[in-house]
């Protein structure tokens, strides 16, 4: 007897889906997931995108996520097909992307017996989900994936990984629908809802008495949305507060306006991380002291009062002691900052911090982004430039790879609106930036698509280019090719005496040649006369892109702060010495 | 401040250590106790006693006691970072609770050769109110409770008997606050 409210476990994976909106998946199929396959063969609401390997998919639904706001989703077989998703699910959880990844797992009884294409699914992702689960009965499936996209998507996002055993795929039960379902609030970790008052008066009266305050942004502002970036713009024109962003903080406040500062940190501006250094009052506002933007700790920014707001309670105080702190939405708490400010109708007029800003614009008379373009060689900091400058009319998303291109860009091309930047931070992923490009793509059918790639890191994800072509994507992939992984070949010459172990990329493919035998378009440029023409014509072409522009391949990413030096101890060019105390303690960081 | 006792230590030698009792309250579920137990391997915390069983059957819930060691800023870290486990209702510090009582059960046997050694054994177990769980010809079982600490100075004085042979097995510190 068949029961007609009763629908298979992949019928209801489905269902689920619809319920929660998903219009795209990114997936590979396999013999533990076939029925779920099945189940998308025969209908059409869901667009499921074929990726060539399964790490491509993971990043793929990060660049989707991140560009859209929505969650990715993605859909992977059993045992390799779900270790091949362990790096992106590590990326997610570091860099907070809302992802949902459905796993196919061997039947249930073979659970445990080495069964062909089994593993420790949940095992091994454990402590790179935020949370997953395996699960054994269909009756559960249906409030597991409410729950997971609720997981994913509430307070500090991450990814989510549910494990379905191929039995429980054919099983039946009822369909609960994500509107029957009641929560447990201990579960979802959300952050407090009630705006801490005491926190924004506490704030406010900071900021009048402060003589050098800064706002540092970071991440946490894009994923409490839009609005969040509306208010802290407001904010900033208020009260006149110069603002640094971290390299997940770009856009969420616009890069051109007077009050940025630019990205601080080990690549950052040298007027951001001076200003950091110096500041008596620091705003932190959804960034979580890292590593690469504190610099040595013992020296970061010692004169200041700290304030930080973070959903994430364990990111309070963890590198850096904070004297306030608050756990509610960023939202929620500009909000309650700028009606508090006008409510008590306070003004800043009299406090136009000019000494504060006179010091910063003497920093920035330093001009640390300066290179110098020759005429005949490319410089890769000029081709992220002339890139920005051609493409900034236009509804443009940028993802990276990683590596010195990715810092060039971060320094180079400027950001007006948030989630338009979209680039691996904290787990540095080599290989991110096409798939999260095809992911984007995909969010984003008419905008204009650019992957600023290294041609190391490029070819660790190099498959995708087929998935862009066999789905019409017209990503541009931007290789800065020095034919060297050029962040290690600068790590080498600054520490260890320039010698160039392995870092240089022989036998490289012709990139052009390679575009065209994945039918996507191959363009190249030689030199600084070909560079904008170059350009010009990947920007006009409707099809997948592949533009090898050949750059100086002895240039460094500078400003930096080496590892183990502070913020006011960064080096501003090659011919900059470091402090060689600093030098050996640095070497053993990464 | 540390837990009291819920039996009295004879001599008073709390160290002032770094140690800290954690109480978490979890939904007793598959792989929980992983979670846990990979979270402080990966983060680089010790675990120097775990205790876990189900409190609660028809809420489906788990009390796990975990004594750790480390400075007031990581166990923070550690309760930020457990209280960030879906499962996890609340993780408590016992040490900043105003009132917390603590246990550790310790099953002890003891192999002795002589008349001398055995009156020792028993002035001790004497002292710390321990129970007889077992006594045959020559080998005993005790049974004892408190702090963990106090367990610690009954084997540390049971030491002090030469030639004896003990075998023991000990719960792990359990706590409550009030």
């Amino acid at each position: 007897m068949t029961n007609e409210n009763e629908f298979t476990g992949a019928d209801i994976l489905l269902k689920a889906l619809k319920d929660q909106e998903v219009d795209t998946i990114f997936g590979y199929p396999g013999g533990a997931v076939l029925p779920i396959y099945d189940a998308i063969f025969g209908q059409n609401f869901l667009k499921h995108v074929l990726v060539r390997q399964e790490a491509g998919a993971v990043h793929a639904a990060e660049g989707y996520a991140r560009s859209s706001g929505k969650v990715g989703v993605l859909l992977v077989t059993s045992g390799p097909g779900v270790t091949n998703v362990v790096t992106g699910l590590t990326d997610a959880l570091m860099d907070s992307i809302p992802i949902v990844c459905i796993s196919g797992q061997v039947p249930s009884h073979l659970i445990g017996t080495d069964a062909f294409q089994e593993c420790d699914t949940t095992g091994i992702t454990r402590p790179c989900t935020k949370h997953n689960y395996l699960v054994k009965d269909v009756s559960k499936l249906s409030e597991t994936i409410h729950e997971a996209f609720k997981i994913a998507s509430s307070g500090r996002p991450g990814p989510v990984l549910i494990d379905i055993p191929k039995d429980v795929q054919f099983a039946k039960s009822k369909y609960i629908s994500k509107k029957d379902i009641s929560f447990r609030e201990h579960r979802i970790k959300a952050g407090s809802k009630n705006v801490d008052k005491i926190f924004v008066e506490e704030l406010v009266n900071h900021i009048k008495k402060s003589e050098r305050p800064i706002f540092y942004v970071g991440g946490g502002c894009l994923n409490s949305g839009h609005q969040a970036s509306q208010e802290l713009i407001k904010l900033v024109n208020k009260t006149n507060i110069p603002i640094t962003t971290t390299l997940h903080g770009l856009g969420c406040f616009p890069g051109e306006d007077k009050s940025s500062l630019g990205m601080l940190g080990m690549h950052g501006n040298y007027e951001a991380n001076l200003a950091m250094n110096k500041c008596d009052l620091m705003i932190n506002i959804g960034a979580r002291f890292d590593d690469r933007v504190t610099g040595r700790l013992d020296a970061f920014s010692p004169d200041s009062i700290k304030f930080h707001i973070d959903i994430d309670q364990s990111s309070i105080n963890k590198n850096v002691k904070v004297n306030f702190h608050t756990n509610t939405d960023i939202t929620l708490t500009l909000k309650e900052i700028n009606s508090f400010i006008e409510s008590n109708n306070i003004n800043f007029d009299d406090k136009d911090y000019s000494n504060w800003w006179g010091q910063i614009n003497e920093w920035r008379k330093k001009e640390c982004l300066h290179y110098e373009q020759g005429d005949e060689v490319i410089k890769p900091q000029h081709a992220i430039s002339r890139l920005y400058e051609l493409t900034k009319q236009k509804d443009t998303f940028v993802t990276t790879e990683v590596g010195q291109h990715q810092m060039w860009a971060a320094q180079y091309y400027k950001f007006s609106k948030p989630n338009r930047w979209i680039t691996s931070g904290g787990l540095g992923t080599m290989g991110f930036g096409m798939p999260a490009a095809v992911g984007a793509q995909m969010a984003n059918p008419d905008s204009l698509v650019i992957d600023i790639a290294g041609e190391a890191s490029f070819l660790m994800n190099i498959q995708e280019i087929a998935t862009a072509v066999q789905y019409k994507l017209p990503i541009k992939i931007f290789i800065l090719n020095n034919e060297y992984m050029g962040m290690v070949r600068q790590w080498q010459e600054l520490l260890h005496g320039s010698r160039y172990s392995e870092s240089y990329v022989d036998a490289l493919p012709d990139f052009k040649k390679l575009a065209e035998s994945f039918n996507a378009v191959g363009v190249r440029a030689k030199n600084i006369s070909e560079l904008d023409d170059t350009i010009n014509e990947m920007i006009s072409i409707d099809r997948p892109v592949i533009a090898d522009i050949w750059v100086d391949k002895k240039e460094n990413c500078f400003p930096m702060i080496p590892s183990g030096a502070a913020h006011h101890e960064m080096l501003l060019s090659k011919y900059d010495k470091e402090n060689p105390e600093n030098q050996e303690k640095g070497k053993v960081l990464v | 401040m540390s837990s009291t006792s819920v039996y009295p230590t004879p001599i008073n030698t709390f160290k002032q250590s770094k140690r800290s009792v954690l109480s978490v309250i979890v939904d007793n579920e598959p792989g929980i106790l992983a979670r846990i137990v990979g979270l402080f391997s990966g983060r680089g915390y010790n675990i120097e006693a775990l205790n876990v069983t189900v409190v609660d059957v028809k809420k489906n819930l788990s009390r796990i006691t975990i004594e750790t060691l480390g400075e007031e800023k990581v166990i923070s870290q550690i309760i930020a970072q457990l209280e960030k486990l879906v499962p996890v209702h609340s993780a408590t510090n016992l040490a900043y609770l105003s009132e917390s009582y603590e246990a550790e059960i310790c099953l002890v046997k003891i192999e002795f050769e002589n008349e001398e050694q055995d009156q020792k054994i028993l002035n001790f177990a004497d002292i710390y109110r321990s129970r007889t769980v077992q006594k045959r010809q020559n080998v005993v079982v005790y049974e004892i409770s408190g702090t963990s600490e106090r367990i610690n100075k009954f084997l540390d004085d049971l030491d002090t008997i030469g030639g004896i042979k003990v075998e023991l097995v000990r719960s792990g510190p359990i706590g409550l606050g009030i």
